[in-house]
């Protein structure tokens, strides 16, 4: 494999952004995400592989570090800061079509629920797995995911809720997106959500942690 | 005893007659008087009436004046939004939006909600002295990513210094907001820092035990006793939750309450927690909540342990539910028979199909075994003895549930509660031994 795309998994994996950049220390003064992205395109590799074999295999490392409580919320965000800018030279290539997203997912915090940091993980864990991710941010009821949905065709739907008491929008809002768009997964997450949960208001998938929700889309795309 | 003293042998880790009961009443309260979360923690009468109604009605030990994480939050400067049903939730960070730390001042006793807070103290305290108040102060990571949002993730790399500053002042915050609570006559403060549970025990190490041990100790020189609070996926952080040294921590159902009672006993520190929230007290009825209480009772045991629930109940948790856990804290013999359901779901009621004879009284007393336990003793004694004059047309059965068939006939007869002792298959008397004279009369009516 090329060593420049080894190099970039080993940058989105440590959280090392640029070459300023203070952390890891481990790899202070070096080349970041952002350098190393760069000096691949213009070395001519092509923009498909700096994300399925620079980007992805990072991303997913440390997917499984954070799944296996090896690290914590800190290092997956540096993870996914490191990532995006890195996204950041390969949009003209995925504006153009030269490379392509896995598919979209769209994802809100439900109507009732203003909490954004579980669902903000997960946003930048499945986008830097590969996907396009349409953040509806918090709040949001079930139009708002229809006209995403509308624009987005066959895209996954996140919904996260964080509070007992919006539980139960959640299920009228899996049961709205199924009734007006009844081949779309709805995927639901959060603190008091569980497999049951999911089971009991018609959802497709409940994950427990970001990984989690990627390797459902995985199944679901590949 | 009264509660206080209770809570206080536990925190000192000294084997206690009857575990303490402590039930994290927030938004709840205000569902008890019928009002609103918001109007609730607005208003120092209604968090008074909110809470000497869940006194009354929860027997506890101990309870939280105000279970809101968002005072220190809201006066310095953070928007709130405002709902019906939970606390606010915080939504803008101030210094992300440009302001300046330097300009953050230290609350006093007069801003925001924190006179509210302090009044209905000075107010429970005249009321129930003899009851632990639990004063609650957002611990210091939390409230510094209220201040900064979810930045302060990144700027632990990024900008360590800034960080340090920054938790230097929210444990500030929470020094100063903590004096004033036990000024006002808590017993306890809480820290509350469930934020914690998404950074590693080294990034923990770093940044947040050298701030929240200042708290601690300052609640030490107070004479007062200290708790730290932490939800969710925190078990990575339960020792050097512990190397802080507070009194107590309390953690929620996401970790098993076995693995942090060996760590917090292992260093000399009490714990509480961690009955299951939603799917148990919230959803679940009231033999769910018992059978859950039982389990942490079991599990945590008479040393050094709190019974609470894992965080703050639901407004909307049933009341029923909650005082099923009340019936199980103040008697061993529920307790028990709680322990002998825990296979019922699996069980059927017993056919009662051939059990009553025609022109003859049955009585059935469901016992958990009148050999072992004093109140089902004298239930039967007492039927045995008012049915000797009734010879053969009464006929008395004891079930015990100590046995499976015992619980089958427990479920046919509709029984919840154990002693019972039903007349032709209806309950007369529940756990109360009623008078010979009473059960004669029962007896003969069921004849008639």
């Amino acid at each position: 494999m090329n060593e420049l795309l080894n190099k970039l998994s080993n940058c989105i994996e440590f959280g090392k952004i640029n070459k300023a950049a203070p952390f890891p220390p481990q790899m202070k003064g070096e080349d970041g995400a952002d350098e190393i992205t760069r000096q691949a395109l213009d070395e001519g590799v092509n923009a498909q592989d700096v994300l399925t074999e620079g980007l992805m295999p990072g991303m997913e490392r440390v997917g499984v570090k954070f799944r296996e409580n090896k690290v914590f919320v800190p290092q997956v965000l540096m993870s996914a800061k490191a990532m995006s800018t890195a996204m950041v030279h390969l949009k003209p290539y995925f504006d153009s079509g030269a490379a392509k997203q896995k598919g979209t997912f769209i994802i809100g915090t439900v109507l009732g629920d203003l909490h954004d940091i579980g669902k903000n993980l997960v946003a930048m864990m499945v986008e830097g797995n590969g996907y396009k991710v349409i953040d509806l941010g918090t709040d949001v009821d079930t139009e708002k995911y229809l006209n995403a949905l509308n624009e987005n065709p066959g895209a996954v739907v996140g919904l996260s809720a964080l509070l007992t008491t919006t539980m139960a929008n959640m299920e009228r809002i899996t049961k709205e997106i199924k009734a007006a768009a009844p081949n779309t997964l709805v995927a639901v997450g959060g603190a008091p959500v569980n497999e049951e949960f999911s089971k009991k208001i018609g959802a497709d998938n409940y994950s427990s942690d970001p990984q989690a929700i990627v390797e459902f889309l995985n199944t679901k795309t590949a | 005893m009264n509660g206080l003293k209770l809570l206080e042998k536990a925190f000192r880790l000294e084997e206690v007659e009857r575990i303490p009961w402590v039930p994290f009443v927030g938004v709840h309260g205000g569902n008890l008087i019928g009002v609103d979360a918001e109007a609730f923690l607005r208003s120092s009468k209604h968090i008074v009436d909110g809470i000497d109604k869940a006194i009354e009605l929860y027997k506890p030990d101990g309870i939280p004046v105000a279970f809101d994480l968002q005072i220190e939050a809201e006066i310095l400067g953070c928007k709130l939004a405002w709902s019906k049903e939970n606390p606010p939730a915080v939504i803008s960070h101030p210094l992300n939006e440009g302001a300046e730390l330097s300009s953050l001042k230290l609350p006093t006793e007069n801003d925001g909600r924190i006179p509210v807070v302090l009044e209905a103290t000075r107010e429970l305290r005249k009321k129930h002295p003899e009851l632990a108040l639990y004063g609650l102060i957002t611990g210091p990571f939390t409230l510094a990513l209220h201040l900064l949002g979810t930045d302060i993730f990144m700027k632990l790399f990024e900008d360590p210094d800034y960080v340090n500053e920054l938790m230097e002042f929210c444990a500030q915050v929470g020094t100063k907001h903590a004096e004033l609570l036990l000024d006002a006559g808590c017993d306890v403060i809480a820290v509350v820092d469930p934020m914690t549970s998404q950074i590693d025990p080294m990034s923990f190490e770093t940044f947040v035990s050298p701030f929240v041990t200042k708290i601690f100790d300052f609640v030490r020189s107070k004479k007062k006793y200290s708790s730290f609070f932490v939800c969710g996926h925190a078990q990575q952080n339960i020792e050097v939750m512990c190397d802080c040294k507070p009194d107590n921590i309390s953690i929620d159902e996401n970790i098993p309450l076995d693995f942090v009672k060996e760590t917090a006993l292992a260093k000399g520190i009490s714990f509480g927690g961690n009955m299951k929230l939603t799917s148990v007290l919230l959803l679940g009825n009231e033999m769910d909540s018992k059978k859950e209480a039982v389990n942490c009772l079991d599990l945590g045991g008479k040393k050094g342990f709190i019974l609470a629930p894992g965080c703050d109940l639901p407004m909307d948790t049933p009341v029923a539910n909650l005082q099923a856990v009340t019936e199980l804290v103040y008697d061993d013999y529920a307790q028990q028979v709680t322990r002998e359901m825990e296979h019922s779901s699996s069980l059927q009621p017993l056919s009662l199909d051939g059990h009553f004879e025609e022109g003859k009284v049955v009585v059935d007393i469901i016992t958990l075994d009148s050999a072992s336990c004093a109140p089902c003793q004298y239930m039967v004694e007492a039927v045995k003895q008012a049915s000797i004059d009734f010879g053969d047309k009464v006929i008395v059965n004891e079930h015990k549930i100590k046995d499976v068939e015992g619980i089958q006939m427990m479920m046919a007869l509709g029984v919840q509660n154990v002693p019972t002792t039903c007349i032709n298959g209806k309950v007369e008397f529940i756990s109360q031994i009623p008078r010979k004279t009473e059960i004669e009369k029962a007896i003969k009516k069921a004849m008639n």
